[in-house]
Order: C-alpha cells, then sequence, then structure tokens
C-alpha cells in the first residue's frame, strides 16, 4: 500500500505531504523526512491519498509554507487521527488464525452448499438468465449465446464434487435415456477391468468394491424388465450414502490414472501448485479428498480412465473469444473438449458424452438442444 | 480388519466394547526419534458417514508435541479437509506415528513444544519428564 502510494505521486506532492505530517506531530522531525515516513505507512490508504489532495494545493509552494498554511487547515484533523492507527500490532492480536478465517469460509460455504440438492431439476436456461438479470452485461450476451447450442441444464451442489457429479449423472442419464446398450457395455467393462489397476495404486478393495458394484448394477439393469429410470438416478444420485460412494469411486478411478501415468501428468502437477509436490502427493491431497475442487489434470484424468468425452463450456467474464473467420465476437462463449488420447486419434470428429457448464468454481450439466457435429478445440488431450 | 491381523510395527486398534464405532488405539514412537520407548492410547469415533468423513482421533495419554493440544487435539490434514476414504485405521495410525518423528512446526497447537523442536536433547528431557508425569 505504502509503495504504491508513493510510487503513484510526484516528489513535490509527497515531500510536502510529509512535511504537513511532521509539522502537526513535533516540530522536530518537520526537517527530516525519513523519520516521519513511518506514520504515512501505518495509516490507512486514504488517509495517505486525502493528505495528498489537501498538501497538493501547497506542493507548488516550499514546504515550510506547506506548514505555514495548515493550521486551519482540515488536514489537521486527519493528520490527528493517524495515529491512532498506529496500535495495528494491538488489533493482530484478536484478529483470527488463518485457519479460522478458511473454517468460517468453509462452513458458509458448506451451509450454503446444502440448501442445493446434490442434483437438481431439468431447468431451462432462461433460469441461468434470471440469474444474470441484474448481473455483468457479459454473463447476459454469453447466456444468449449459449441458448443456440443448449436448451437446458441442471445445477448441482456446489460442495467441490460437483464436477465429478455433474459428470457421472448426465453420462448415466444419457445412457438410460438413450438405452445405448453397447456404451453401457464398454464402460462396464472398462470399470470393471479398473479393479486390478485401483489395487495396483495401493487402493483397498475392499473400500471400493461395493462402490464399484452398485454402479455396475445400476449400468447393468439397462435393458432389463427393472432397467434404471432417470427418476431412480436423480434418486441415487441424492441419496446420502450412494451418492458419496460414487464420488469416490470417480475419485480413485481419477488418482490411479494421474499415478498410472505419472509421467504424462507430472509437469501439469508442477504447475499448479504453490508446493513441489510429488504425483502422488498431488493425489492424496487435491484428487482424493472429497470435496477438492476439480481442475484441467482431474478432467483429462477421468475422460482417459473411462473413455468418455467432455466438453467444458466457460461461463466467465471474458470477452474476446475468437470465431474462426469471424473476428471476434465479445459473447462467443469458450469450451474445451476433453478427449481421451485413444478417441483423439480417430479421423472423425469425437462428439462429446457430456456437456457441462463451467463457472469459475463450479460445474452444472448442460444438455444440448440437438447432437450437432462437433466444431471443438481438442486441446485438452494433448 | 487389516489392522488387527497385520504385524506394523508400533501401532495396533481394537474396537472399544460393542461399538463398531468406537476404536481405541496405541502407538508406539518410530526407532530412532526421540518418542522411541514411548507407547500412546488413541480413541477413534467413526462418523455414521464414515469413511467419507474423517475418523475423530484424540489422544488418551497426554501427548507432548507441537501439532497435539492439551486435549489431546491432533492437526493433521488427512484427519480434517485432506481425509480420504482410501484411509484406513492402519493409514491413520501410522500416519500419527510418523507424525510424532516429523511434526509440522510451522502450524503449533503447542508452540512451546514446535520451539523446544530444535533443541532435540532438551526437547527428549522435557518429552520424558511429561510423559513419566502422566503414567503416575
Amino acid at each position: 500500500m505504502r509503495s504504491g502510494y508513493a510510487g503513484n505521486e510526484s516528489p513535490a506532492r509527497a515531500e510536502s505531504s510529509v512535511g504537513a505530517i511532521s509539522h502537526q506531530n513535533t516540530a522536530e522531525t518537520f526537517t527530516d523526512g525519513a523519520e516521519s515516513r513511518p506514520l504515512q505507512s501505518v495509516g490507512d490508504h486514504s488517509v495517505g491519498v486525502s493528505l495528498a489532495d489537501n498538501t497538493l494545493r501547497t506542493s507548488v509552494n516550499s514546504v515550510s509554507a506547506a506548514v505555514g498554511d495548515s493550521g486551519d487547515e482540515p488536514t489537521a484533523e486527519i493528520v490527528t487521527s493517524t495515529p491512532t492507527h498506529v496500535p495495528n500490532e494491538a488489533e493482530d492480536v484478536s484478529r483470527p488464525t488463518d485457519d479460522q478465517i478458511i473454517a468460517q469460509e468453509n462452513s458458509i460455504r458448506a451451509a450454503e452448499a446444502e440448501k442445493r440438492p446434490f442434483v437438481g431439476i431439468v431447468e431451462p436456461l432462461s433460469a441461468l438468465e434470471e440469474e444474470y438479470r441484474q448481473g455483468s452485461a457479459v454473463f447476459r450476451d454469453k447466456i444468449r449465446s449459449l441458448e443456440m447450442q443448449y436448451g437446458s441444464m441442471r445445477r448441482t451442489r456446489g460442495d467441490g464434487n460437483c464436477f465429478f457429479r455433474s459428470f457421472m449423472f448426465a453420462f448415466m442419464e444419457q445412457l438410460v435415456q438413450n438405452n445405448d446398450i453397447p456404451e453401457r457395455n464398454r464402460v462396464v467393462t472398462c470399470i470393471r477391468q479398473w479393479k486390478a489397476k485401483l489395487v495396483a495404486v495401493g487402493f483397498q478393495e475392499m473400500v471400493f468394491e461395493d462402490a464399484m458394484e452398485i454402479v455396475i448394477d445400476q449400468l447393468n439393469s439397462l435393458g432389463t424388465a427393472e432397467s434404471l429410470s432417470v427418476a431412480q438416478l436423480e434418486h441415487n444420485f441424492c441419496e446420502p450414502m450412494l451418492s458419496p460412494m460414487i464420488i469416490m469411486l470417480l475419485r480413485m478411478l481419477t488418482s490411479a490414472e494421474i499415478q498410472r501415468r505419472s509421467d504424462f501428468f507430472a509437469p501439469f502437477i508442477m504447475g499448479m501448485c504453490d508446493d513441489e509436490v510429488s504425483v502422488e502427493q498431488f493425489c492424496r491431497r487435491y484428487v482424493e479428498p472429497m470435496g477438492e475442487e476439480s481442475d484441467h489434470v482431474h478432467i483429462v484424468a477421468l475422460t482417459n480412465a473411462l473413455l468418455v468425452p467432455i466438453r467444458v463450456v466457460y461461463l466467465d467474464r471474458s470477452t474476446g473469444a475468437a470465431m474462426a473467420g469471424v473476428g471476434y465476437d465479445s459473447a462467443a462463449i469458450n469450451h474445451h473438449d476433453f478427449v481421451p488420447d485413444s478417441l483423439g486419434e480417430s479421423p472423425t470428429p469425437v462428439n462429446p458424452r457430456v456437456h457441462v457448464l463451467y463457472r469459475p468454481g463450479h460445474y452444472d450439466i448442460l444438455y444440448p438442444l440437438t447432437v450437432t457435429a462437433a466444431n471443438s478445440t481438442q486441446i485438452a488431450s494433448c | 480388519m487389516s489392522l488387527m491381523a497385520s504385524a506394523d510395527p508400533g501401532v495396533s486398534a481394537f474396537p472399544d466394547g460393542d461399538s463398531l464405532f468406537a476404536w481405541l488405539g496405541t502407538i508406539h514412537g518410530a526407532k530412532g526419534t526421540v518418542y522411541e520407548g514411548l507407547s500412546y492410547k488413541l480413541s477413534l469415533k467413526f462418523p455414521t458417514d464414515y469413511p467419507f468423513k474423517a475418523p475423530l482421533v484424540k489422544f488418551e495419554t497426554g501427548c507432548f508435541h507441537p501439532n497435539v493440544d492439551q486435549y489431546g487435539n491432533i492437526c493433521l490434514d488427512i484427519l480434517k479437509d485432506k481425509w480420504s476414504a482410501a484411509y484406513s485405521v492402519r493409514t491413520v495410525l501410522l500416519s500419527i506415528q510418523s507424525l510424532l518423528g516429523e511434526p509440522n512446526n510451522d502450524s503449533p497447537l503447542n508452540a512451546y513444544a514446535a520451539k523446544l523442536w530444535e533443541n532435540q536433547a532438551e526437547y527428549r528431557r522435557v518429552l520424558h519428564k511429561k510423559y513419566s508425569e502422566l503414567q503416575k
């Protein structure tokens, strides 16, 4: 704050404001600008600025002129109030610790999150528009662009598990709705193959086998007389015991995929954390614990673990997304397609199976209006 | 189950009475650390949504350590926000055992212990004194 202030002022202004402070406090320090500087730094920014403004008028004169004028100036009030800011150390004693602040923020977030079901109902995109009615024009424009491609959405609870939950719900819902038996067979086989790979990276079978069987049983019910319905799926994903089991399984798959291909993921992980963490530590701290938010590393890993292509549509404040051949369109929506490596090599474009809406810090489910050919930037599969 | 059957050096745990939601554990200080030769009792209480929430783990034997407070509460990330269902009673106890020998002195619950840690000889003296006082 201090350096910002000092840096923005011309030397003349800075000097005269220092002089004004010195005069009001002790006459001796007046000639010594350096000694009075700490006073400036303890005062808060607004005090510093008003001092500068008050003394601006005198800055063309000598410093002593500023002193002579300041007797009946408002400066006097401001300056005498400055020392009351000095005992900052006393405030620090009663100040909550960082841990306490984080704990409080987390509890507020948890309380907010619990107001929303794990997986909400299908809503038209106009509900999103309503949310930003008072908001920034960038968002409103982008939502209108979004409405060209997507018809509806489902909100998910913002408890840090929203990516995994949105992904799995949307994926399973699509299988149910299309009664997509070939894809069901593929993914069931894929999940079964993960059993050995999870054990190989150190997960105990006892921990994940129930979750795995539940997911497989649900998928296997497709095409039978007791086929899973969307309503049943909604119920399962909101059930307080089942829902976290499914999330846990996905977190373990993601973690195992990252660890299995640690050479590939290590460079990405290195850039994500402040402190140097190993791939294994990253998984322990940022992938496996419930509530840890998902980033591109998680998405790349999960899309490869289950071989399901995902499109993430970004609704944020950024403007000027490049439109091929059209120049720039401020309302254009960015999206990234996460395509499994093995599918990315196919000559035909890969259609994403799951669409999620990303707003900084949160993922919800999006439903495309119609299935259109993917016109995507396949950057994430690297 | 793997815990009761396994032969990990220095940690053990059993259900406390009939309830499977409350366990008692024992940790022996690891060899080569100032805690070598000392043993500690801990209680583990499992919430109903375990394993999605961490068990509540406390030292029942008073423990002089930078990351343990006077009530036996332990400051260890995996027992809080970094808990995951992949952890078991065994891995929790092993983590606490390794915490004994490798405290995180940057965020201490016991500032005196954290400060003293630099001087291992003095730390050992105070630790053993406090330990023997608690045994009486």
